[in-house]
């Protein structure tokens, strides 16, 4: 659990206080700076995510079939390609936003350190290896908040200074879960092993992990291209600090699933697999859809607790934030958007557990084209945008449920009758 | 024009012997089916799955007019792709999401229900097994055959780890499933050859047809299942450690007896569906009826051989040999008479023929006589089992004396034997033991099937005839070792054995009286 969330919610704490502390600053190329992190984060959630999965399952199928040497020659060539890939990207954005050059390395370095990043998480995720995560995203973290006030502030470098200081902590980050993975594989590698045969059978989770988090995008991209990069700055901005209203769920998710479902889920497959009766077996999925009931029914009130407070607060929200009073119906919106999103994502996290992947993609797509198509619309309509983001997300979040309803209501007959018998 | 389908006048099922197993049944088929020159045969031979067998042994006789195959699995599939997976995965995705257009529940679950949980079978029964209304996949991956299983396990095995029950239960009902569906061979009449899944096809294309079903059992087809599950390696015993670790035997699993159910439940299929049940003993016919079979079906026909097919000396023990004998511990060289005979295991190199008691027993009798010992028989059916009887043999260091033959023409294997000894689990009426009464040779058979009454006499007027061998109890080497030393040491009892025999063969077990009793078995049903 702490392998996948700590990282995530480290970084969004850093985000967030750069953020208030870019404002706070008042200088103008703050703005940009700001636009860059947010750019350089989305892509590299975006086209990273199907990587990640594969990797990630990649190198715990490994783990599981004591072939750890297996993993070096592959990870080398993909971290290559991918920090090849995100540099050429992170030049190709910077060169879009034009920005003046030395932002421009920096924007660059950061996009292609975050790429690279990612993808190490994922190897450290599927070698179940929680200490270099943690340890590398533990130093990493607040590097980057300490170098980036020093160079900004210390040393008067302004922007430059900070978006420097922010990418040298994520540096220290990756370098640190190269040294941690590096340590944690054999020294002998499988120069022949491929990681392409992974790449066809995880492909549907590739998929899935992909639309949901292009999906995140989908709104913002429509938004900008209908109505213009003013509004959708605002409308990213708003959108971006609702998003922020989800940690104390997601937390409170990650450490539920990760914890008590967890154990639940190892004991029903270690009861079927070590000799368990039928009425044990049946007593171990009711225990597992109690489990999945709780943590669903946690996940809304933590959510919804945080939605309210938010949802009161939020014009001083966005007068901290330093985002304009139109701002406020905005964030409103989008406050209820997230809240039912992070129950979409806790009902992808539960198809994933269950190796449901058509049904992870069919949420995802879902998710992808309903934001994308009724964002359209309501603002076809003359309705705010956002609520398109709100209805598909509210759309997606019962269709998640119902799937996860559906697999657990059934998770022993389709457990067994979806075994193949002979060449069947 | 329309072309109809041939309509045979009898439909033989037989699982997997004849014609690509020589000997036993293959060769008491082959006999019958040339016995009956103005009848036409099809023969439905079922298998595991394709491939299993090699070239077949027999020519199959002019009035044969086809050979069909069914499999109990389909071709066993190598090493799956990538993409093979994924196409195996979306056929099992398909079939798990088509809706179910049955109006009620599937009559063929219900019958299997009523057949592996009751105890009756009934026309109604037979009728809803019979109904094709369960596809295989319909059973490997729908929600209905899972309640079924779910309910089979509560009932039959609740202790039983589920996933190994599950899978038992898809491996005894696949077979089962794939047979019930397989398209039907037209015939006047059906003649199994035994219970079992040659017994189920048989009753099932009875029902549909309407026409009748013979079954005949050498050997009682539930008892040398059981005999098999007894030794199935396959299926795992609950061990809890400490009963492995006091040197005691695991508890049994209950899968061995829900396997041994299901087979009872086809054997109960099949008994009520034939109009005629054949066996070859009294023995037989008393199990059979234990069995749920109706005393008033069965009928007895003995095996039968031509007795003019051997060339039969009277006096065939040879004298004894004047040998060399080495004492081993002064080294000193004696000439001495130990007598030596020739004994001979004609039959198959297979577990329930209990090979290994045979050498054991063979070994015993060795440090008291000398012999000179054949195994008479094919050896590829079970290579494992074979192997270990060689090399227990090599282990005893009785290569020399104890050989392996491999099979041999019927009219050659007894003219060099002084014996012919049998220690099998289960038979029937051992065609071997009869061959060798012909060439007037004495039997040690244990005691299964009908040896005893082949040995001792049947009847009063048998009776009469004495003895013609020694039955022994099964899987005891040392009964076995001590008839062959008796033997070995009175030639005259074994002349009076072999010629005991040798009218026994005479009197009751013909071969021309087996066709005729087959001939009105046939005409009866053929024109029924």
């Amino acid at each position: 659990m702490v392998v996948t969330s700590a990282p995530w919610l480290l970084t969004s704490a850093v985000l967030i206080g750069l953020r208030l502390t870019a404002h706070t600053h008042g200088q103008g190329n703050f703005g940009v700076v700001e636009q860059i992190i947010t750019i350089a984060y989305a892509v590299t959630v975006v086209l990273s995510a199907p990587v990640q999965v594969v990797v990630s399952r990649y190198a715990a199928d490994r783990l599981y079939e004591h072939r750890l040497d297996a993993i070096a020659s592959p990870l080398r060539r993909v971290l290559a390609l991918t920090l090849f890939g995100f540099c050429a990207l992170g030049a190709g954005v910077m060169v879009l936003l034009r920005v003046p050059l030395g932002i421009a390395i920096a924007g660059t370095m950061l996009t292609t350190v975050v790429g690279a990043q990612w993808l190490l998480l994922s190897v450290g995720s599927g070698l179940s290896s929680p200490g270099v995560v943690l340890r590398s995203f533990g130093y990493g973290a607040p590097v980057s908040v300490v170098a980036a006030l020093v160079l900004e502030r210390g040393m008067e470098l302004g922007p430059i200074g900070y978006l420097c200081g922010f990418a040298l902590g994520q540096l220290v980050t990756l370098v640190l879960l190269l040294l941690g993975i590096t340590r944690a594989i054999p020294d002998s590698a499988d120069e022949d092993a491929r990681i392409w045969p992974a790449c066809v059978e995880y492909r549907l989770l590739a998929l899935s992990s992909f639309a949901y988090h292009l999906s995140i995008w989908a709104d913002k991209a429509i938004v900008w291209l209908v109505l213009g990069r003013d509004v959708a700055a605002l409308y990213t901005a708003s959108a971006a600090f609702a998003w922020f209203s989800v940690i104390p769920a997601f937390a409170w998710i990650f450490v539920q699933i990760e914890t008590v479902f967890y154990q639940r889920f190892r004991a029903f497959y270690g009861a079927l697999e070590g000799g368990g009766t039928l009425a044990g077996l049946r007593q171990g999925a009711l225990l597992l859809q109690r489990e999945a009931k709780r943590i669903v029914r946690g996940a809304s009130l933590v959510q919804a607790g945080v939605t309210g407070v938010a949802f009161m607060a939020a014009p001083r929200i966005m007068r901290m934030a330093g985002l304009p009073p139109e701002a406020v119906p905005l964030f409103r919106i989008f406050l209820l958007g997230a809240a039912l999103q992070v129950i979409t994502m806790l009902a992808v996290v539960l198809l994933y557990y269950f190796d449901r992947r058509r049904d992870a993609l069919a949420v995802s797509l879902v998710l992808l084209i309903g934001n994308a198509a009724l964002t359209l619309f309501c603002w076809s309509v003359g309705l705010p945008p956002s609520l398109g983001y709100v209805l598909a997300c509210l759309v997606t979040c019962l269709l998640g449920l119902v799937l996860v309803r559906r697999r657990m209501d059934a998770l022993i007959i389709d457990t067994f009758q979806s075994q193949a018998f002979g060449a069947s | 024009m329309i072309s109809t389908p041939r309509v045979d006048d009898v439909c033989i099922l037989i699982e997997g012997t004849y014609p690509y197993v020589s000997g036993g049944v293959s060769s008491w088929l082959h006999d019958i089916i040339r016995g009956h020159p103005e009848l036409s045969f099809s023969i439905l031979n079922i298998g595991s799955h394709v491939g299993v067998y090699g070239k077949p042994r027999y020519v199959l006789p002019d009035n044969v007019a086809a050979l069909h195959h069914i499999y109990c699995h389909e071709a066993i599939p190598g090493v799956l792709t990538n993409a093979r997976r994924d196409a195996l995965n979306d056929e099992i995705r398909v079939l798990r999401n088509q809706r179910d257009t049955r109006v009620g529940p599937s009559r063929v679950l219900s019958a299997l229900k009523r057949l592996h949980l009751g105890d009756a079978v009934d026309a109604g029964l037979l009728a809803d097994l019979v109904s094709d209304d369960l596809s295989v996949g319909a059973f490997l991956h729908g929600r209905e055959s899972f309640q079924f299983m779910s309910e089979m396990a509560e009932q039959l095995a609740p202790e039983t780890p589920f996933l190994e029950f599950f899978w038992h239960c898809r491996s005894i009902h696949v077979p089962i499933l794939r047979l019930l569906s397989a398209p039907i061979v037209p015939a006047r009449s059906y003649h199994a050859l035994s219970t079992g899944y040659a017994g189920l096809v048989g009753a099932a294309f009875s029902v549909r047809s309407g026409r009748p079903l013979v079954v005949t059992e050498h050997g009682i087809y539930t008892r040398e299942r059981d005999i098999d599950l007894a030794n199935a390696v396959w299926i795992k015993d609950q061990s809890d450690g400490l009963e492995e670790e006091m040197g005691f035997a695991p508890t049994p699993s209950p899968l061995r007896r829900v396997w041994s159910r299901s087979f009872a439940a086809l054997a109960k299929v099949a008994y009520h569906q034939a109009a005629r049940l054949v066996t070859l003993s009294d023995a037989n016919r008393a199990r059979e009826i234990a069995d749920g079979a109706a005393a008033s079906k069965i009928t007895i026909v003995p095996n039968g051989v031509d007795v003019d097919m051997t060339d039969l000396p009277t006096d065939v023990v040879p004298p004894p040999k004047l040998q060399v004998v080495r004492d081993a511990g002064t080294q000193d060289v004696v000439p001495c008479h130990r007598p030596r005979l020739r004994v001979g295991f004609v039959g198959r190199v297979v577990p329930i023929k209990d090979v290994i008691t045979f050498i054991k027993a063979c070994n015993l009798a060795m440090a008291t006589v000398d012999l000179d010992v054949r195994i008479i028989g094919p050896a590829e059916e079970d290579p494992p089992y074979a192997q270990r009887c060689r090399n227990l043999v090599e282990t005893l260091g009785r290569v020399d004396t104890i050989k392996f033959v491999g099979p041999m023409p019927s009219h050659l294997i007894y003219r060099d034997l002084d014996v012919v000894v049998l220690t099998s689990f289960s038979e029937g009426q051992p065609l071997v033991m009869l061959e060798a009464y012909a060439a007037g040779l004495p039997a040690i058979a244990t005691d299964v099937g009908a040896c005893r009454e082949m040995i001792e006499g049947v009847n009063p007027a048998d009776h009469e005839l004495g003895p013609s061998g020694f039955v022994t109890r099964v899987a005891t080497p040392i009964e076995t070792a001590r008839a062959m030393i008796t033997l070995a040491q009175d030639p005259a009892l074994r002349r009076r054995f072999g010629a005991a025999g040798r009218h026994r063969v005479v009197g009751f077990y013909q071969r021309r009286d087996m066709i005729q009793s087959y001939r009105a078995i046939y005409q009866d049903m053929v024109s029924s």
